[in-house]
């Protein structure tokens, strides 16, 4: 195998480098990936040396890893430069689910299948899409949901809970689709919860602060609060705390650190943890799958486990 | 006599040796470090770097101009985010929506007078107030980013028309089309600059500008072109790239500006005007061009390219210090 040589490893690793390029198999994989921005968030950062580390345990795996930057311009070149290299298969981390449309349709052109991960690019380019993988929000809202609803029931307050709901940014996918799967799946396992009002907090800490204390102004009984990633709900948990107002069971998505660490003090109940490690072998699988021949979903999700106080320590701390 | 027009060759041709060294380096280090069997000097992938350098090349191009005025224009980064926008989003107004494809070249249009428009704009203030072109374009790149807000806040403003991209993607004889607007533009920059008055005058402001006022040179007319003329050709290389893609982010842009006035510098112009080439400016492109995607080849990641671009620029300015202070000596003697 072969992964992508780091500048740091200095001209020196040439000779090894060479030993290596010698050593390839001639049934491997090429598998090329154009990151969103890598170092912006440890979430992207672990998901990288996730790749590197699945892929180079993979015999018959060569990657290419690159990174955009952030910069739809370079993500396009770099999308080129994949294609005039020649590679199996492509993964990209869109920086922009519009703007990449046409790369990925020079790609798909030149019989090479791209395999979109984490975010989803616009419905226009499906056509040109091998696979999406990465999570399904709809599920990961209708398990925050269940979350929330046993924790009423083992309190035995899930006939008169009356709750709120901070959503993540307008018009964005991730938090429409955790949305629409909360408030579907709330009435189907706790018909007698009342979901009183929703507000977006733009997935900002101080958004959602602002907007619990107006809730908590609002209303004097309030039981959960559901937010669409936990960065929000322990902007709302800190306003519940300076309230002074306790007893609120807090359930969030895409385990934070502030949200584990909430967790383990029993300020906050639970959540739902997306691995970055999980999201980037599962790229490499479907890579892996499509190549292989073998039948791929076009949704291809990894799977995003529910995680409680009870059964938090079961999972590492998240790293972002 | 004889010896400094000899070493004016020397420099102007320093850049293309250092592109030299820079093929022979990643064509070997390629062959080693590189994860893929194709070569790095392989002519689609040359093609490739070509393509890729005409975004920032044909802004350098303008920016050539602007520095031998002794000028500067930190804006164009912001210009040709917005001229994207005009011209995406101008495809939807209803004016030009019910024309379909035939919208194209109207949206082309709006986006080119606005890039002029906005070149204009810096040309005025800086000929009628006399504050430096520094300050008047770094207000300018900052008012010009807030337009680029205003108009869709921090969504991305998409429009996707397949017969555009077809278009920016075609390749008539062989050659995709951003190269030949590229050469197209070098052409006839490469001609004002060198068989016309203007640009004659051009070299004569930013080496003198008292003796060029006292020669009758209009000079304040003079630079409101070279201003319009910049955001022209931003208003092309939007175009040109963002046909392709379809849709722009409002950071897109960002630090294109440093970008192409690192290509500029490091192609012999000089930041307080009076010298300068337009091919060496396509060389200082072609350069840095190489070395971002020659170093990602052999799998550097992007803060290492920032880094090693930077140390290169420094050296090279030095160096050209270093040959100056030399010849100035031997003058003396």
């Amino acid at each position: 195998m072969k992964i992508s040589f780091r500048a740091s490893m200095a001209v020196t690793t040439a000779i090894a480098g060479a030993a290596i390029a010698g050593a390839a198999a001639a049934d491997t994989y090429k598998i090329g990936i154009t990151q969103n921005n890598v170092g912006v968030d440890s979430y992207q950062t672990t998901y990288e040396k996730a790749f590197i580390a699945a892929a180079g345990e993979n015999d018959n795996v060569e990657a290419v890893v690159l990174d955009a930057g952030g910069d739809v311009a370079r993500q396009i070149a770099q999308m080129e430069d994949l294609i005039q290299q020649e590679v199996d298969a492509i993964i990209i981390w869109p920086t922009n689910g519009k703007a990449v449309i046409p790369a990925v349709r020079k790609a798909y052109q030149a019989d090479i299948p791209v395999i979109v991960t984490n975010s989803n690019i616009d419905e226009q380019g499906f056509d040109f899409v091998a696979s999406f993988s990465g999570p399904d929000n709809i599920t990961q809202g209708s398990r925050s949901a269940e979350i929330m609803c046993d924790k009423f029931k083992e309190m035995g307050i899930e006939d008169e809970a009356q709750i709120v709901q901070i959503s993540g940014q307008p018009g964005y996918t991730t938090a429409i689709e955790r949305a629409k799967g909360f408030e579907d799946r709330l009435p189907e396992v706790c018909p007698d919860v009342n979901l009183v009002e929703t507000q977006p907090g733009d997935w900002n800490r101080e958004k959602s602060q602002k907007v619990m204390e107006a809730f908590l102004v609002k209303y004097d009984d309030i039981d959960g609060v559901y937010a669409g990633d936990d960065n929000m709900g322990v902007g709302a948990l800190n306003a519940a705390k300076a309230a002074g107002r306790d007893g609120i069971i807090f359930v969030g998505a895409t385990n934070f650190a502030v949200g584990y660490e909430a967790m383990g003090r029993g300020e906050y109940w639970g959540s739902i943890y997306q691995s970055p490690v999980d999201d980037a072998e599962a790229a490499l699988k479907t890579a892996l799958d499509i190549l292989n021949g073998e039948d791929v979903p076009f949704l291809n999700y990894f799977d995003t486990p529910k995680i409680t106080q009870d059964n938090m320590d079961e999972f590492s701390k998240p790293v972002f | 006599m004889q010896k400094s027009v000899l070493k004016n060759h020397a420099k102007e041709g320093a850049i293309w040796g250092f592109i030299v060294l820079e093929l022979i380096f990643f064509g070997i280090a390629g062959e080693y470090m590189s994860m893929t069997e194709t070569a790095f000097l392989a002519p689609d992938n040359m093609i490739l770097l070509l393509k890729q350098s005409a975004p920032l090349g044909i802004i350098a191009l303008g920016m050539t101009i602007v520095m031998i005025n002794g000028n500067i224009d930190l804006s164009v980064g912001a210009t040709f985010a917005l001229c994207a926008i005009v011209m995406l989003d101008s495809m939807t107004w209803p004016i030009l929506a019910p024309l379909g494809d035939w919208a194209i070249p109207f949206a082309w249009g709006l986006a080119l007078l606005t890039g002029m428009l906005m070149g204009l704009i810096n040309g005025l203030i800086v000929w009628k107030t006399g504050v430096d072109a520094f300050i008047v374009t770094l207000g300018a790149m900052l008012g010009f980013r807030g337009l680029v807000f205003m108009y869709n806040g921090e969504q991305p403003t998409f429009h996707l028309n397949w017969t555009m991209v077809d278009i920016a993607e075609s390749a008539p004889l062989g050659i995709p089309l951003p190269i030949l607007v590229f050469a197209v533009c070098i052409a006839v920059v490469w001609w004002i600059m060198n068989r016309t008055v203007h640009g004659r005058n051009a070299y004569a402001i930013g080496d003198n500008r008292e003796a060029a006022v006292n020669a009758g040179i209009k000079v304040g007319p003079h630079m409101v072109w070279n201003y319009v003329l910049i955001g022209f050709l931003a208003a092309l290389s939007s175009i040109t790239f963002y046909s392709e893609s379809g849709s722009v982010n409002p950071n897109d842009g960002m630090l294109y500006e440093l970008w192409i006035i690192t290509a500029v510098v490091l192609g012999g112009t000089k930041l307080t005007g009076g010298r300068g080439s337009i091919i060496a400016t396509v060389g200082g492109i072609l350069a840095i061009q190489l070395m971002r995607k020659g170093l990602g080849f052999i799998g550097a990641d992007t803060a290492m390219v920032n880094l090693v671009i930077g140390s290169i620029l420094i050296a090279v300015l030095y160096l050209d210090r270093q040959l100056n202070r030399k010849g100035e000596e031997e003058l003396k003697i």
